[in-house]
């Protein structure tokens, strides 16, 4: 009887071992503004370097298998296959990817991991589009989210700013200088074709699409001042929705479409918010943050909107979505959220160019978007 | 018979707990990539959940309009619609002593710059010829991208708006604005940023 109750006390406690192993990997996973140690190992070339990137960007710290709390194993002969323990080697699952490119394999592989460990959207087989300048060119690209297969989308030889993708990732908005003035231009991706979307007296730029793909936001200067408009998607029923003298600019919509963000120069650059409808604009009640405030940008979630804070040196910011203490995350400007909600790419001065760096929110982890050249501004993310 | 409900108790725990650890294998399966030769772009459609906290809690009050005292930008150039938009010359040179400065931040015309609008005044006051103006405003590089582009043009509107008291007609002026694309000076200091805060006027005659 007592070598029983020694057997079942060893087998009671080494359960015990095991459940609290389990609760600690929940722990892990719960906290979102912890760095998580993993360690990649079987993976060589462009696998292990996409695989190494994706997690890093979503707050992993690449370590040894030692050191790790997930163990992201594998080999890529011919098609990637992926393998995912907790520390001690407790295995989660394996999986295999077939199709496409090593690299969207990779790309896939890791988006499993992150679900598994962070449980967010995946986000790495999206595309960003940007303002890349070399010399005197201006141009607009389209990449990865990672600055892979980047591919210039105008050949214009002319000043051209501001990106913005429709929903469904078919369609690019930008402003453009080549007809002398200030013109919205709709570009559509796979025929390359495009339309002059506003060509008003006076300026026409910033476009945004809602996130519904009903209707476009934009600054037109041809009431007399730069004011925020709104129109359906081809262009029509436009309205104005701010009259002031004061010029308004970077408009952003909320994930549902009813309200827009945008800045007002009231005095100093303030964030404001107005029906897309029309009506009365109200101040967004920020705290913790001080001088001009632009570029705002509305999380996929809801939640939180990121702007810019500063004059020459500028921080990246988030606030409650209905207002309230903003929290500086890192130097840099002109943020855009993911579709996850967590990750942001933004815009980095360096000395003799600026680069494009992907922000995880919770972590403030910041990895530079190093495969692109030039000097590249201005992103959106497609959603 | 107790020792056989103990083992019983017992194997039943250790189902349980093994199955909580979750220890056991899980099968291999495949992810097909699909080859559509450009990745999927992954979005989750935010509208479903998309909270809009800022449409119904919003405790702070109406912003107060200063409304635009302004004739507003014509709808169309009227008789210069044509130069316009068609070939024309640009002579940046004719204007360029006035080109007009501003502090930072600001598209206030200053009393000292007042003299250049003047001149500019003058030359277009009374003049039967068919020429036209292009106002374009532009920064330094202490804003972000969007922000410039609204600060510049509204410092071209500023001129516009001042040499219409003076007697200008509107469909006479066109407004661009360049944000900081177009520096005066490279440098990163006050000196080089004094001298991009500003207007630059391109006088427009025909071809």
């Amino acid at each position: 009887m007592s070598t029983l109750v020694k057997i079942s006390a060893i087998i009671a406690t080494a359960l015990c071992a095991l459940s609290a192993l389990a609760d600690e990997t929940l722990e892990i996973r719960k906290d979102a503004a912890r760095l998580i140690r993993v360690s990649v190992a079987g993976f060589a070339g462009e696998a292990e370097s996409v695989l190494k990137f994706d997690l890093s960007v979503l707050g992993m710290e690449i370590t040894t298998p030692e050191n790790a709390e997930f163990l992201v194993g594998g080999h890529d002969n011919g098609h990637v296959e992926g393998t995912l323990a907790a520390a001690g080697n407790r295995p989660l699952w394996s999986r295999s990817y077939a199709g496409g490119s090593a690299r969207s394999q990779a790309h896939a592989f890791a988006n499993d991991i992150v679900k598994e460990i962070r449980q967010t959207a995946p986000i790495f087989q999206t595309r960003i589009a940007f303002r890349q300048q070399s010399g005197a060119a201006n141009e607009i690209c389209v990449a990865d989210y990672d600055g892979a297969n980047a591919q210039m989308i105008t050949h214009d030889g002319a000043l051209i700013s501001g990106p913005s993708w429709a929903p469904g990732g078919q369609k690019i908005f930008y402003t453009s200088w080549k007809s002398g003035d200030t013109q919205i231009l709709e570009h559509n991706l796979a025929s390359g074709a495009r339309r002059l979307f506003a060509g008003y007296p006076g300026a026409n730029f910033s476009p945004e699409v809602s996130p519904d793909g009903q209707r476009v936001a934009m600054i037109l200067s041809k009431g007399g001042s730069p004011n925020l408009y709104v129109s359906a998607i081809d262009g029509g029923g436009l309205k104005q929705l701010t009259l002031t003298r004061e010029e308004d600019s970077s408009p952003c919509w909320s994930p549902d479409s009813r309200t827009i963000c945008f800045v007002c120069r009231s005095g100093r650059a303030r964030l404001q918010t107005i029906s897309a409808d029309g009506g009365s604009a109200h101040n967004l009640a920020v705290t913790g943050v001080f001088g001009n405030m632009t570029s705002p940008d509305w999380s996929p979630d809801g939640q939180q909107i990121a702007f810019t804070t500063g004059s020459g040196l500028f921080s990246i910011c988030v606030v409650p979505s209905a207002g309230g203490q903003a929290q500086k995350l890192v130097e840099g400007e002109d943020p855009c959220w993911a579709p996850n909600s967590r990750t942001i790419i933004f815009t980095r001065r360096a000395s003799t160019r600026r680069i494009l760096c992907l922000l995880d929110v919770p972590t403030k982890h910041v990895k530079d978007v190093r495969q692109l050249t030039g000097s590249c501004s201005e992103p959106s993310w497609a959603r | 018979m107790k020792k056989q409900k103990f083992v019983a108790t017992l194997v039943l725990s250790l189902g349980l707990l093994a199955t909580m650890s979750g220890c056991h294998h899980r099968p291999t399966t495949t992810t097909v990539i699909p080859d559509s030769g450009r990745p999927s772009s992954g979005a989750t459609n935010p509208g479903a959940n998309g909270e809009n906290p800022g449409a119904t809690l919003n405790p702070t009050p109406p912003v107060e309009v200063t409304p635009n005292n302004l004739s507003g930008t014509p709808e169309s150039y009227g008789a210069f619609d044509n130069l316009f938009a068609g070939a024309h010359n640009e002579d940046r040179d004719k204007f360029k002593g006035d080109t007009l400065y501003f502090d930072f931040d600001s598209a206030v015309i200053k009393p000292s710059e007042e003299t250049k609008l003047q001149d500019l005044a003058a030359y277009f006051k009374g003049n039967q010829k068919l020429e036209a103006l292009v106002i374009e405003g532009n920064c330094d590089e202490r804003g972000t991208e969007k922000y410039n582009l609204s600060l510049g043009e509204r410092r071209a509107l500023a001129a516009r708006e001042y040499l219409g008291t003076l007697g200008v007609d509107a469909h006479r002026i066109k407004t661009v604005t360049y944000g900081t694309s177009r520096p005066a000076e490279a440098g990163h200091d006050e000196a080089a940023w004094k001298k991009n805060r500003r207007d630059e006027f391109v006088l427009i005659t025909p071809k």
